[in-house]
């Protein structure tokens, strides 16, 4: 099972970018059933988000974030399905969209196609975990807990094995559990496996070989880099007052432990900012594809799906992420975990923090660097999850439930899986 | 590191005043900002600084945003405090993230929200109850010539022994600040001491990061007599900008919550959870469970050194981890109390990042017990009672805020599923469910009501004297 993470980014007709946000806030009091785009009824998707982004450079921008199962044209398939009218209305807000009728589904999914972004880099917490296993193993979790709770009230929780080989007879007896039965399948296939680890082979095996003709330039283009980074200008105030108070309004909902953050940066002038910003995002997908598949990226353990990618023909860089708890804890553990990672991306963009070496220094200068974190923010219109009570960790703990669940186990197997409850 | 400037920090920075187990907290509302002013003015000999220890009383001063918008400090340097102080505890979106909801909504506060707003508090200590109202007395004589008018005096008394109303020993771990001294005595006491940057606690030094935080701070010509310190010109923090003068350096932010505690409701509760099949109670297994709600026994012994039962030799113990002695919680559940408020290496991925991170993340704490011991727990005596909670930080949104948000409210804290902290968490969050971890399986604890009420709040500001000399003297 594959995941796929993109977003449509189109221009808004500046007369429109109003209009449009009314709409879109109207959406957003209720992503899950609203009239225009249903998201509850997107089977496929986990997360997805509007956002409308004001520039005075750029001029209103819309984006449309979805990370979904399986491949685009299915998933277009669903959105026009469900959606048609309202992603009609929304996009007629839109420059060169020039569709009349929500009736013209090949115009409609043929201008969403056109405006496709694919992230340079991402992110997936639970790689190969679809939507719909998701909330079958959260069920599944539940209903074993009250079991659990039922074994422990009767005094029937003894051993570990007494007590899994019981929880194993309601499953089995349990028709709504019957796809348990079946294994869950493996979250990436091993051809996946294959190639995402030979491809950063070949590539360590490449650098090293030619070495000698990259070297010297690279020294140079290092020299340059180290120079315009100690003239650099940073951010020099706290983030903007009124821009937090907004942003603050809209996150940390009570239903939730997920949190959701849209930011839109702008690159560092010139063409070596943006060779490096591609350069860096383009090794960061590389090592994530092939090590960050079980869970956690550099460490950091709450990233369900986050993605980078360089708009605008390289001049901005939008980055979106859907994550466990608060904004503070997210940022801090970036700052305590992965500070190189995320300062060798940001600090191609305007006022990041000091650095060193391109991955030195920034962002471990805490305050300056949320100031500019805060900045860059912008207010997220329209949010979905499609399991916002869940985290990374606990959906990837329910799943090993279900894997494990129906096997032999002898005493200290059982224990381990027991522990999961 | 350059010495503390001791002269210029308030005491209650360096010291929790054990030695004066009274207390009175006077919060004031200015009415007249030029008597207030004078007030100040005369306040200033009778406010203890962190280079001496008096042995009968001390007495502290903080504002809060409005207290010190009403004195007439400019707004660039008010604009100048961290969100959260600017905004007050009480803006509804921090409600959310401290868990302020409900029963605990600003709405319903005796003082800090709408209705009743504060803008000075003032903290006397006292050796006995005696010295506090003599001084209590000699204060007030003093509020209506300053232009005060006070909103509420709150008092907090000797309890019979260093527990709080639940019956737990508190107060045990707590970080201590550089150049105070008080690592070896904490060592001493605890075996353990976990020594962070004077600039987590208080603003214009050096945080865990190794830069400055913002800090509000005046232009020259605000201040023509140099009574604040002068910002250097190789300073690099956020907002620092050389020249100007530092109103906030060697000031910290104090935070204060009434957490008003439902002492029979939880022992009863406690009670219920833990009795025999017969509906008997079962004294021994309630302490347990208590314990495990709490995660040290009731003499502060850690569950993680004395799983089984309570050990008063382990009673000041703070010298422990989780990560390779109780990873799975089944001596100290994963959800209680102190694992909560203090992780310590548990997070991951490995010991020694999850102790650094949840080190950035720590708040001195400086609360006191209020109201009368309930002599038996189980039995209501319809009186108030609980923990005048006061802590100091220089980052409200780092520390406070976060450990509130990220770990006691945090329904999936850890890897935990709908539960907040079973003892002060906002009970609205989760599912009112409390996990056991042990083996074979685990046990949960349901139904859980709040055991903790938020009764009244604030974010104030703990100026410097030098500050407090510059409040006195602005026109």
């Amino acid at each position: 099972m594959t995941h796929t993470v993109l977003t449509f980014v189109t221009k808004v007709k500046p007369d429109q970018a109003a209009s449009l946000g009314k709409l879109l806030d109207q959406i957003g009091t209720n992503p899950e059933t609203n009239a225009y785009v249903p998201f509850r009824s997107l089977n496929r998707l986990h997360f997805g988000s509007f956002v409308l982004h004001q520039s005075p450079d750029y001029g209103p921008y819309l984006v449309f974030e979805n990370n979904f199962d399986g491949v685009l044209e299915d998933y277009l398939g669903d959105l026009y399905t469900l959606a048609a009218n309202g992603l009609h209305q929304i996009y007629s807000c839109c420059l060169d969209y020039s569709v009349t009728s929500a009736t013209d589904r090949q115009g409609m999914l043929s201008y969403l196609t056109a405006h496709v972004v694919r992230p340079n880099a991402y992110h997936v917490g639970n790689t190969g975990r679809c939507a719909e296993r998701i909330s079958q193993e959260r069920d599944l979790r539940a209903t074993l807990e009250q079991q659990a709770d039922s074994l422990v009230r009767r005094g029937k929780a003894t051993t570990a094995q007494g007590v899994l080989t019981a929880l194993q007879q309601f499953v089995r007896s349990d028709p709504r559990f019957s796809w348990v039965m079946s294994p869950a399948g493996p979250r990436e296939t091993s051809e996946q496996i294959f190639a995402a680890w030979s491809k950063l082979i070949l590539v360590g095996v490449l650098a090293v070989v030619l070495l000698p003709l990259w070297l010297f330039p690279a020294i140079i283009l290092v020299l340059v880099l180290r120079y315009k980074e100690s003239t650099d200008s940073v951010q020099a105030d706290s983030a903007d007052s009124d821009k937090v108070t907004s942003l603050l309004e809209t996150e940390n909902h009570t239903a939730s432990v997920q949190n959701h953050m849209a930011s839109i940066t702008i690159v560092k002038p010139g063409w070596l900012r943006r060779s490096t910003l591609w350069l860096v995002l383009w090794a960061v997908n590389l090592l994530a594809r092939a090590r960050a598949t079980h869970g956690e990226l550099s460490g950091i353990p709450s990233i369900h799906f986050a993605h980078w990618s360089m708009i605008d023909n390289g001049r901005r860089l939008l980055f979106l992420s859907n994550f466990d708890g608060s904004w503070e804890n997210y940022l801090d553990d970036f700052i305590d975990k992965a500070s190189d990672g995320l300062t060798g991306v940001w600090s191609n963009t305007i006022n990041f923090p000091r650095t060193y070496f391109l991955i030195f220094g920034g962002a471990t200068d805490g305050p300056r660097f949320k100031a500019v974190a805060r900045d860059s923010q912008t207010v997220t219109n329209v949010w979905y999850s499609a399991y916002r009570e869940l985290s990374v960790q606990g959906i990837d703990n329910s799943s090993s439930v279900r894997e494990d669940l129906m096997n032999a186990a002898d005493a200290a197997t059982a224990q381990a899986l027991l522990r999961r409850l | 590191m350059a010495e503390l400037e001791r002269k210029d920090i308030q005491g209650i920075v360096v010291s929790a005043y054990k030695h004066l187990p009274c207390a009175a907290y006077v919060l004031l509302r200015v009415s007249n900002p030029a008597a207030t002013r004078q007030w100040i003015a005369d306040r200033l000999p009778e406010i203890m600084a962190s280079e001496a220890k008096h042995e009968s009383r001390s007495v502290n001063l903080a504002f809060t945003y409005t207290g010190l918008q009403s004195l007439a400090l400019k707004q660039d340097a008010l604009d100048g405090f961290s969100f959260p102080f600017q905004e007050g505890m009480d803006a509804e979106y921090r409600s959310k993230l401290l868990g302020d909801t409900n029963e605990n909504a600003p709405a319903g506060w005796d003082w800090g929200a709408g209705a009743n707003p504060v803008d000075i508090l003032l903290l006397i200590f006292g050796r006995d109850e005696k010295t506090v109202d003599a001084e209590l007395q000699k204060q007030q004589a003093a509020f209506a010539t300053g232009g005060l008018a006070i909103v509420k005096i709150l008092r907090a008394g000797r309890q019979p022994n260093t527990k709080e109303h639940f019956g737990f020993a508190d107060g045990i771990g707590q970080p201590v600040m550089e150049g105070t001294g008080n690592k070896q005595r904490q060592l001493e006491r605890t075996h353990h001491a976990t020594e962070l940057p004077v600039g987590e606690f208080l603003l214009g030094h050096p945080n865990v990061y190794g830069v400055i935080a913002p800090s509000p701070a005046v232009k020259p010509e605000e201040d023509p007599q140099q009574l604040l310190a002068v910002i250097p010109p190789d300073a690099t923090g956020l907002n620092a900008e050389a020249g100007m003068h530092d109103f906030g350096r060697n000031g910290s932010y104090l935070v204060f919550r009434q957490l008003a505690q439902r002492v029979s409701a939880f022992w009863n509760f406690l009670d219920k959870a833990s009795c025999k099949a017969d509906g008997t109670s079962d004294p021994a297994a309630r302490d347990r469970l208590g314990a495990k709600f709490v995660g040290r026994w009731k003499s502060g012994a850690p569950l993680v050194l004395s799983p089984d039962r309570d050990d008063p030799k382990l009673g000041n113990e703070n010298n422990f981890t989780y990560f390779d002695k109780d990873p799975h919680g089944v001596a100290c559940p994963i959800g209680s109390h102190i694992r909560r408020s203090n992780p310590r290496d548990s997070l991951g991925p490995d010991a020694p990042t999850a102790l650094k991170s949840a080190n950035r993340h720590r708040i001195l704490r400086r609360g006191r017990s209020y109201g009368h011991h309930l002599e038996n727990p189980l039995v209501d005596d319809g009186a108030e009672r609980g923990l005048h909670f006061i802590c100091l930080n220089s980052d409200l949104e780092r520390q406070f805020e976060f450990v509130q948000q990220t770990w006691i409210n945090n329904p999936v804290f850890s890897g935990l599923y709908e539960e907040v902290d079973p003892l002060v968490g906002d009970i609205a969050k989760g599912n009112k469910l409390f996990t056991v971890q042990s083996e074979p399986l685990r046990q949960t604890v349901q139904n859980l009501s709040r055991f903790v009420v938020v009764k009244g709040g604030a974010y104030f500001f703990l100026p410097s004297f030098r500050a407090l000399n510059y409040l006195a003297k602005l026109k």
